[in-house]
This record gives structure tokens, C-alpha cells and sequence, in this order.
């Protein structure tokens, strides 16, 4: 299928490609953004990279495996998540159904909670577009908490410095993907390069349909879903189904 | 606002340049990333040292790495290369990290100072204690009465159950010995043993294209999940794999199927009979299935012929029709109906069940249809059907060559009388009969258990454990302290399985045996001590000599004694390195029963053909005294005759088949069950209603339980990462029923049955049938320590990197405080999910 598929060199127009027509003009303002920083840090052999993650919802059996694994990975302390796995469950007796939604940092190409930094704590990395935050600047102003439309941040209570998720940078530099990749237990999850055309994750996002969580902020956010049930107790106001959302974690609401 | 392209310059000039390093984006440029096998630590980047071994939160028993950190476990993962787990460990294995600096272990042995259950304790060295335990066992062995030695376990190692049951507990002469591992599933493993002789079963869906599931929650709580789950979701997606899920509520497995079929607790049997019916009636049993018929029994008639064994299956299920089993479960019949017809004719398929199945009365009834349908449409054994489990064949040391006579207090049988085959012994009932037996024990020690929580009847089970007038003296071994722990006279600290070497022996889903060693990541905290070594000490002390000094030792010899690992796997130091073996050149086993076995064997000494079952064999295995008597007797006349079985007459040539595993049964898959016809039960699997249920008013609903992904019944409630995430489990009732009792989501709920009530907090949610309630069986916490109950262990430590920031109030409801011990007819198994019980919303 996508093997035969005809390879994209052109990374600004693949990246065009995959966001589609109604961003191309903020995308190509980002790529733009991105090649003038362009200065690799160790030589010419250094690509730029833009990291993204596939979340493959119909290979999610709601196991929190990730969100454990996550707060293995960083000691996080009880009561804040960088990674964490919401189920939505709708409908009316018999027909009914429960969807998995894994939710972490969605490294937005346009990032609000570097926005309002006043620091500059928080930055997008040129080389690969992660987002993070330098423990070092950040004065704990809780700003880009407000901001971020996701809730992917929170004050560390133990070290007073604000969070999130950062594609695991510290196994991402040795060679490995993320930790919750790692520990997926359906596999659901695909981590790499959407500038190389050739990755696993640009072929599946050119060979499937994706969507992002609240498109309308303009975002832009790098962590793709495939088969993400969307709905929201917001829409119980419809009336003809009732959607019941837990996050399984402190926030019991959805921002 | 700050101008976010400077900004980002900015950053890379300056900013946190040591915080946050920029490596060589990748150390191979282009090189897709790896997944792991490898580890860094977040903090200073250094690599960890990675250490295999085999987890133990759960009797799934998965692969895994250790990442040690300076000497500290740091973290967990999925051994990579096991072809069990492949990679995966679930949300406890990877919570498992934080369980050896569980700040409420037990860190030194205890001895209870105040009133039994008061919970005060004092210090001890192990010294004083193993003096004390010593002083007893020697008097009872001089009394003539080791038996009075009682020791009941829960899930343990496969080494373990070999140390202690068998070698030490043997040596020093106690048969009292109950192995729990029945709360779950005796049931199933009780029919497996009618009708194939094997105890476990296993489930391909590498190659199954539909699965009709009957009360199992394979994505949430399976005793091999990491496996199963991983490979069902592969299929499911990759293949196309269609599965339809019969179950009281929207599990995520039912969640995650193509269909979820809400069906009335405890009628699975009805409408299992009822598509055995649909495949019979409809001819639908096909070439597989009539393949298939030729190695079952459906009759006395050993010597059937394929077409009257079709013709008795279709007279025995003519009345189980779809509209019957309608009425009784209340799924449609035409759901039935086209449901039986997509499994019979989507091949392979594969049929699953569990607790939700066979945690009732009619058990053991119901895993036998199921087995049925299996058997009817050739789902047995076959590729991506119902297999008989493989594991690994390991071979272990088995101490003194003279051992005492074994010796049992009579209550540990005495369910005999009530129950037809309790060949799992029914542990959960144990402490009952001992009150009822007037027998008492004179030292009741418990390992991996707490029965305190996890059995039923809980406060009749808590009264027994505080009597000393029943129980003279109780000893608990447990590195942490639980519900039962703290009604016991002495605790002696364990190792957590992250602290000790064991061997296990899991089911491995791809039908290929995997070997695995589980040693120690650090060790033991505290004067804490691995149990079996505790054992080794013990055996010292009471001049036994075992032949090893430890449970390394005996680990070590165990891994020369089996063949392979010594020989392919190099032994304990290779198992050391590696953690898992496989044999890479060996073939998924399918099919095994077909084996033909050759005459050479059959004419072996001492192997007989019984003429009347067709059953091949060996009068001296069997242990009878002559051949003569062999043949006068027969095999199915010989008691443990299936000791010496050989071989299966299938039409003119000799099988392997499905050899007796601990009932004496002949080769065949035995639809039709002689053992049950004997004990005046009904031979093929038939309706049996569960008496509770046949005459409920309006206002009565029945109560199920269920277990949840991140805990592991009792055993991980104080891992915080997992609390974190399931420390609220409301009472799951159908907006119908609801309605009908005026009660509203959160509603404050009592909960009666005639054992008293629990208090719980309504859910109302059309993920339940109506009728039914459903709670989850892992809070309600009263000991466990701080994140389980919110209590912590006495002389706990300080956790100040957690203990204020835990969120939560430890609660919840408990059911078992109003779910009877209730063992089941045929097996024994307890019957967890058919409590009738009223509901009433509690007065503010």
C-alpha cells in the first residue's frame, strides 16, 4: 500500500500535504520558521526533524500502561500527569460503547504555552519540535498552564517548575522511542520523523484518517489520532445520547 | 510579547544548554529508533544496568527487565526478548518498580504483643522467631502429628510450590497443604480436566478469525493478559478478527469487541446449549467438526460410531433451542442463532470464557457446553482455536529420597461430601470447615494470601482468623502488611518477587514453551527474607536434610536437571543472562491428541489394551498388583489407573488423544463425562438452573464483581502510581433498574443480602444489564497500607516524596463482606457472581 505510494521529497510540501489546504498558509509560515534556525548543531550530517506521534485508538484497550510507565519514567509525583488515558462511554442501553483516548503534550507547531512564557523557559526545539520547558528559567508563573487548551501541563509540586510530556528527549537522543511507545501493550502507538517521508508514521498518517484534539485552536498538534471517538459531555445538551467522560486522573473535567 | 523566532534562538543560545543537552539528533542518523532493551536515566543520562527477571503482580507471570540505577531499581519493562510478553508488561508490571521501597513493608519479623487483631506489634530477629516456629513443629512431628503443621497458599511460583510443598512441607511430614489458587478458577480448570485432561487452556488469536467470548475480560484481568491482550488487539485490527462478547456489563473487552451481548448472570450455559443446538440442528458442524466427533465420547458407548454420536448430540440438544435459551438469559434468539452460525462456519474461531462464565454454580456445566461448542465446529487444539496450554517441562530437585508418610487433617477433604470432584480443593472454604470440622490446627501459616479480603463471607472469615480457641496460633508470610496479616500472632517479612529467585512456568500463547528465571533486581529490604530460603533454615533447624542449602541452590540444580536449559540454555548462569529460553527451532504444538502412537510402544511390558474404553494401558505405571487383576478390573475400574495411560483407540489405530491429567478418564474428549454420570450427575453438559435465581421478587438484583486493568485483586492496592488511577469504585446499575428504586447517579446505596450490607455510590450507566449490579473488587481497603486504605503498616516509614501529595481518601466498597462463601457442586469453585441482593438509598 504505502510502499507503492510515490515517495515525497519536497519535505515543505509534504508537510503542506499532510495538514491539507485550510493551515497551508500557517504551515508554510512554520516551515519557514524552522529552516531559518537551521543551524545544526554538530555538523552537516545533522537533519532537522520534526517528531510527531501516531495514536492508533482502535489498538487502545484503555490499559493505563503508558500513563504508569510515564510516571516510572520521570518519578512523577502523585496527582499530576504528563501522560494519562481518558474514557469516553455513550449511548443508551443496549447500544452503548467505551473509547480510549490517550492524551500527553501535543507538541503544537504553534505553541500557546511558549506564547505567553515570559522566560523563554519554554521553547519549541528547532531540531526536532518538541516542545520543553528549561527547569532553569522557568519562575513557576503557572502561565503556560492556563494556556495550554490541552491540560498537558502542570506545577511540579515537588520542584515548583512547570511540566508536560517531552517525547521522552533523554530516550529520543539515545536512539529510543518514548517510553509509552515502548510499553504500549496493543502497539497503538507510532513515534518518529514527519519530515522524513519515508517514516512508518508519514506513511500511515498519508494512508489513514487522522485528526488532532481541538483543531479550531490552531495548534497544530503533532500527536495524530486514528479512530479518536471525539465526543464530549458537552454534547449530553443534544440530548439524544448521554456521553460520560472520565479522565482517571485529578482534573475529573476536560478543559 | 516575546517574539518567538528570537525566542527560539534565544533558546538554543542560552537557555538550560545543560538541562536539556542537543545530543547527535539521533546516534545513527536515519536508523528507525529502537524500541528498548536498553535504558537512560532521565536525571543524569546514565545508562542503566539492565537485569531480566519475571514479574509477579499478577499469575500472568510476564517477562521483564529491571533497570538498576547505582543499585536501585529504577524502572521496568517488558523483556523484548520474550515470545510471551514480547516487550509489553502492563500498568502493574511497570508500578512494580516502586514495590521494593514501599514505605509499608514489613522490614524485620513481628510478634504480636496486645489482644489478637489489636494491631500492636513488636520487633523481633528472625532468631527468636524461626526459635519459636522451630519449638512447635518439633513437638508436633514427636507427637506423631506433623499434620497439625497447616499451610495455605495463594498463587505461587511454580519453584516454590516445588520448595515448599514438596520437598520441605514432605520431608517434614504435613499433607496439610491448600494451594488457592481456586478463587478463580476451579470451575474451568475442573471441566478442562472431564473433557480433555488438561488444566489450563489457551487461546490463539495469532491465527483465530473470530472469537466468541463468554465472560472473560482478556483486555482488563486474563491470568495471562499482557500476552493475550497484545495479540487479540493485533488480530482484531490487522486481521479482522470478529469478536462478540457475552457479559452482564461493557467490559473494555466487551467495549473493544465488534458486539457486546448483555446477558442475565449465570444463564451463559442456556445459551451456549442453545448454539450447540443451532450447529447440530443446522448441520453446521462440518468436516472439521465430524473430524473432531470421532475423538469424543457423547455416550456410554465407547464404541459409537461417528453417525450415532451425531445422532445422540442432536436427540441431547433438540430442546436447547434458541427461543428456550431466550427466555432464560434474555439475548434474542435470533442474535443466538446468527452468532452460532458465524462460529461455526468462520474458520478458525475460537471460543473464550472466565469468571463471568464460571464463577457460578453451574460452573463447571458451563465450561463443559463451552468446551462442547469448541468441539462440535473442531475448535479444539487447532490453530487459532481452544488449545490445551503448553509450558515449560521443568524437572526439580526432590529432596530426602525417604520421605515421611504425608499426613492431612481431615477437614482439608471433607469437602468431599458436599462437593463431586474438588480436586482444586476449595481453599476459600477452608477456614469454614475447620470452625465446623472441630479439628484444629496448631500452627496455620499463610504465604501470598489474604484470605481476610479475598475470600467471601468476610466476616465470618475474620472472626475465624481472631479466635484462638480455632486457630491456636497463626503466622502470616508476607512482605507487606494486609487484612490478614494483622490477625496473625507472628509475620515474617517475605521478599517481594522482586528480591528472590524463582523458576515459572506460564502459558505461552504461541504454543511454543518458554523457560524463564526470575532473580533479584536488589536485595531484600530490611532483614525481609525470601520464604523458600526461610524454608531451607527451617528444614536445618528440624534436622531435615534437603540437599540445598537455598533457594539458589535449588534453583541452580533445578536448571541442570532440565535437560534443555542445561544443555541449550547453559544452565542457571545462561538463564541469568538471558531470563528467557526458547528452543528457536521448534514448531507451535496443535494437535497433539492425533499423535499415532506406534506398536512398538503399545507392546511395551505391561500395556493392555482395555477393550471396553479402548484405552491403551501399562498395568505396573498404574501400580496394580498383577495383570490378571488389570484385566479383571479394567481401566476405568483401576483407581489411578490413568497413571499408566498410553494410548487411545480411535477406529482401528492408536492416538496419543487427550490424556488423563488427574482424573481417571480415558483418551477421548469426553463430551459425555462418566465421572460426573457416576456421581448422579448428568453425563453430557445440560441446563442446570442456579437455585437463587429461580424465584427472585421484583426488588431483588444480583451482584457481580470485576477486576480493573491497573490492580491486581489485592496485591498492588498500595502502589500509588495505580491507586492514583482506580481508588473510586462505584456500583454500576442499569438506568432501568434505577429508575425503578428512585435512584440517581451518586446516590449514596445500601446494599443487603442476608450476610448484612456494605454502603456503597450508585452509577447509573447503560454499561450494565438490568437486574444486575456491579462493583469492582479491589478497594474497600481496611489494611494494605496508606494508598490501599489509607492506614499505614506499623512501624511504617515516612514516604515524603509522596505522602502529601496523595489526592485521594482511600474507600470504596468491598463486596465479599455480603457475597457468601459458597462453593460450587462439582469443583468447589466459589461462586462469586450469583448473590441475590436488595438495594435501598441511604438516608442522608
Amino acid at each position: 500500500m504505502s510502499n507503492n505510494s510515490k515517495p515525497v521529497t519536497n519535505r515543505r510540501a509534504f508537510v503542506q500535504k499532510l495538514v491539507g489546504g485550510v493551515a497551508a498558509t500557517t504551515v508554510a509560515s512554520s516551515a519557514v520558521a524552522l529552516s531559518s534556525a537551521e543551524t545544526p548543531p554538530e555538523g552537516k550530517k545533522a537533519k532537522l526533524k520534526s517528531y510527531a506521534m501516531l495514536i492508533d485508538t482502535r489498538r487502545c484497550i484503555g490499559c493505563h500502561t503508558c500513563s504508569v510507565s510515564c510516571k516510572s519514567e520521570f518519578d512523577v509525583p502523585l496527582g499530576v500527569t504528563r501522560s494519562w488515558v481518558e474514557y469516553t462511554e455513550k449511548g443508551t442501553y443496549p447500544n452503548v460503547s467505551r473509547h480510549f483516548l490517550p492524551r500527553l503534550c501535543n507538541q503544537c507547531r504553534h505553541p500557546q504555552c511558549v506564547d505567553v512564557c515570559p522566560t523563554g523557559a519554554t521553547y519549541k526545539r528547532p531540531q526536532d519540535g518538541i516542545v520543553v520547558v528549561d527547569s532553569g528559567q522557568c519562575i513557576g508563573c503557572k502561565y503556560c498552564i492556563q494556556a495550554c487548551p490541552y491540560d498537558a501541563r502542570f506545577l511540579n509540586p515537588e520542584t515548583k517548575v512547570a511540566e508536560k510530556c517531552d517525547f521522552c528527549i533523554h530516550r529520543v537522543s539515545k536512539g529510543l522511542v518514548p517510553s509509552c511507545v515502548n510499553s504500549c501493550i496493543g502497539e497503538a502507538r507510532i513515534f518518529g520523523d514527519i519530515s522524513d517521508p519515508n517514516s512508518e508514521i508519514s506513511r500511515l498518517l498519508t494512508t489513514n484518517p487522522t485528526t488532532v484534539l481541538r483543531p479550531g485552536k490552531g495548534t497544530e498538534p503533532q500527536v495524530y489520532y486514528i479512530g479518536a471517538d471525539h465526543s464530549d459531555e458537552h454534547e449530553n445538551n443534544r440530548g439524544w445520547y448521554d456521553v460520560r467522560i472520565t479522565t482517571h486522573r485529578k482534573e475529573k473535567g476536560r478543559r | 510579547m516575546v517574539d518567538r523566532r528570537n525566542f527560539i534562538k534565544l533558546g538554543i543560545a542560552t537557555a538550560g544548554a545543560q538541562l536539556l543537552p542537543i545530543r547527535k539528533v539521533m546516534a545513527e542518523d536515519g536508523t528507525p529508533l529502537k524500541h528498548g532493551g536498553e535504558d537512560y536515566s532521565q536525571f543524569s543520562g546514565n545508562q542503566h544496568v539492565a537485569v531480566p527477571s519475571i514479574c509477579g503482580q499478577c499469575p500472568s507471570r510476564c517477562a521483564i527487565l529491571g533497570y538498576l540505577d547505582d543499585g536501585k531499581l529504577a524502572k521496568i519493562e517488558g523483556h523484548p526478548d520474550s515470545i510471551r510478553n514480547q516487550g509489553r508488561v502492563c500498568a502493574k508490571g511497570q508500578a512494580g518498580a516502586a514495590k521494593v521501597y514501599d514505605p509499608d513493608r514489613i522490614l524485620t519479623p513481628l510478634r504480636r504483643v496486645g489482644p489478637r487483631g489489636q494491631g500492636e506489634w513488636e520487633k523481633i530477629s528472625w532468631d527468636e522467631a524461626l526459635d519459636e516456629l522451630t519449638t512447635r513443629l518439633k513437638k508436633f512431628r514427636d507427637a506423631g502429628t506433623p499434620e497439625k503443621f497447616v499451610f495455605h497458599h495463594g498463587w505461587i511460583s511454580d519453584s516454590a510450590e516445588k520448595l515448599i510443598d514438596d520437598v520441605f512441607l514432605a520431608s517434614y511430614g504435613t499433607g496439610s497443604i491448600i494451594k488457592q489458587t481456586c478463587q478463580q478458577q476451579s470451575a474451568r480448570w475442573t471441566a478442562h480436566e472431564l473433557t480433555w485432561g488438561a488444566t489450563a487452556d489457551n487461546w490463539d488469536f495469532d491465527n483465530a478469525r473470530y472469537v466468541l467470548n463468554f465472560g472473560s475480560n482478556v483486555l482488563e484481568a486474563h491470568t495471562n493478559f499482557v500476552s493475550l491482550a497484545k495479540r487479540l488487539t493485533k488480530s482484531t485490527v490487522d486481521h479482522d478478527l470478529k469478536m462478540m462478547t457475552f457479559d452482564v456489563r461493557l467490559s473494555n473487552t466487551a467495549a473493544n469487541s465488534d458486539r457486546w451481548i448483555p446477558i442475565k448472570p449465570g444463564t451463559d450455559l442456556a445459551v451456549v446449549l442453545a448454539m450447540c443446538n443451532v450447529v447440530m440442528s443446522e448441520d453446521l458442524y462440518g468436516r472439521d467438526g465430524e473430524k473432531f466427533i470421532d475423538f469424543c465420547l457423547v455416550s456410554e458407548n465407547y464404541n459409537a460410531l461417528p453417525g450415532e454420536k451425531i445422532v445422540t448430540l442432536k436427540k441431547h440438544l433438540a430442546d436447547y433451542t434458541p427461543e428456550w435459551a431466550e427466555k432464560i438469559s434474555g439475548v434474542a434468539a435470533q442474535d443466538i442463532r446468527q452468532i452460532a452460525r458465524e462460529f461455526a462456519i468462520t474458520k478458525p474461531a475460537c471460543i473464550i470464557s472466565s469468571r463471568g462464565a464460571a464463577a457460578h454454580y453451574n460452573g463447571v456445566q458451563t465450561e463443559r457446553a463451552i468446551q462442547m461448542l469448541a468441539a462440535i465446529t473442531g475448535n479444539i487444539d487447532n490453530p487459532g482455536g481452544r488449545c490445551q496450554a503448553v509450558s515449560a517441562q521443568w524437572t526439580y530437585p526432590t529432596g530426602p529420597k525417604s520421605k515421611p508418610v504425608s499426613r492431612k487433617l481431615s477437614f482439608i477433604d471433607d469437602i468431599a461430601s458436599t462437593t463431586a470432584l474438588p480436586q482444586f480443593g476449595a481453599g476459600h472454604s477452608v477456614l469454614r470447615r475447620i470452625k465446623e470440622s472441630g479439628e484444629r490446627p496448631g500452627l496455620y501459616m499463610w504465604y501470598h494470601h489474604n484470605p481476610a479480603y479475598a475470600n467471601g463471607s468476610t466476616r465470618e472469615t475474620v472472626e475465624i482468623l481472631k479466635d484462638e480457641s480455632l486457630l491456636p496460633f497463626t503466622v502470616a508470610v508476607t512482605p507487606f502488611y494486609d487484612e490478614t496479616a494483622a490477625l496473625a500472632d507472628l509475620i515474617l517479612p517475605d521478599a517481594t518477587y522482586l528480591e528472590r529467585y524463582d523458576i515459572e512456568a506460564a502459558v505461552s500463547p504461541g504454543q511454543v514453551p518458554e523457560y524463564a528465571l526470575r532473580q533479584p533486581f536488589v536485595e531484600p529490604q530490611g532483614e525481609a527474607r525470601d520464604f523458600k530460603d526461610v524454608c531451607c533454615e527451617l528444614a536445618k533447624r528440624l534436622d531435615i536434610k534437603l540437599g540445598f542449602k537455598s533457594a539458589e541452590k535449588f534453583i541452580d540444580k533445578a536448571c541442570k536437571l532440565t535437560i534443555v536449559v542445561k544443555k541449550k540454555a547453559r544452565g542457571f548462569r545462561g538463564m541469568q543472562k538471558i531470563g528467557v529460553w526458547h528452543d528457536k527451532k521448534a514448531q507451535p504444538i496443535y494437535f497433539a491428541y492425533r499423535e499415532r502412537i506406534e506398536n512398538a510402544t503399545l507392546a511395551d511390558d505391561g500395556v493392555l489394551l482395555d477393550e471396553a474404553t479402548g484405552v491403551y494401558w501399562n498395568w505396573k505405571t498404574a501400580e496394580v498388583e498383577s495383570e490378571a487383576k488389570a484385566k479383571s478390573i479394567g481401566y476405568l475400574g483401576t483407581p489411578g489407573a490413568f497413571k499408566g495411560y498410553v494410548a487411545q483407540r480411535v477406529g482401528y489405530a492408536a492416538y496419543s488423544g487427550f490424556r488423563p491429567g488427574i482424573l481417571n478418564k480415558t483418551g477421548l474428549f469426553e463430551l459425555y463425562s462418566p465421572l460426573l454420570a457416576a456421581k448422579g450427575m448428568p453425563g453430557l453438559p445440560t441446563y442446570v438452573e442456579i437455585p437463587d435465581h429461580v424465584k427472585m421478587s421484583d426488588d431483588e438484583m444480583i451482584l457481580t464483581t470485576f477486576k480493573v486493568n491497573v490492580q491486581s485483586l489485592s496485591n498492588t492496592g498500595n502502589g500509588g502510581w495505580l491507586t492514583e488511577i482506580h481508588h473510586e469504585n462505584p456500583v454500576w446499575i442499569n438506568p432501568v433498574s434505577a429508575t425503578a428504586r428512585g435512584i440517581i447517579d451518586g446516590d449514596a446505596l445500601i446494599i443487603k443480602s442476608p450476610l448484612g450490607e456494605v454502603s456503597g455510590t450508585a452509577m447509573v450507566t447503560p454499561t450494565v444489564a438490568p437486574g444486575v449490579l456491579a462493583v469492582s473488587t479491589h478497594l474497600g481497603r481496611w489494611q494494605g497500607g496508606r494508598y490501599a486504605s489509607g492506614n499505614p503498616a506499623p512501624f511504617a516509614l515516612g514516604d515524603h516524596r509522596h505522602d502529601e501529595h496523595q489526592w485521594w481518601q482511600a474507600g470504596g466498597t468491598h463486596a465479599n463482606w455480603i457475597i457468601p462463601d459458597n462453593p460450587e457442586p462439582v469443583s468447589g469453585q466459589q461462586c462469586w457472581m450469583d448473590t441475590v441482593v436488595t438495594l435501598e438509598k441511604a438516608s442522608s
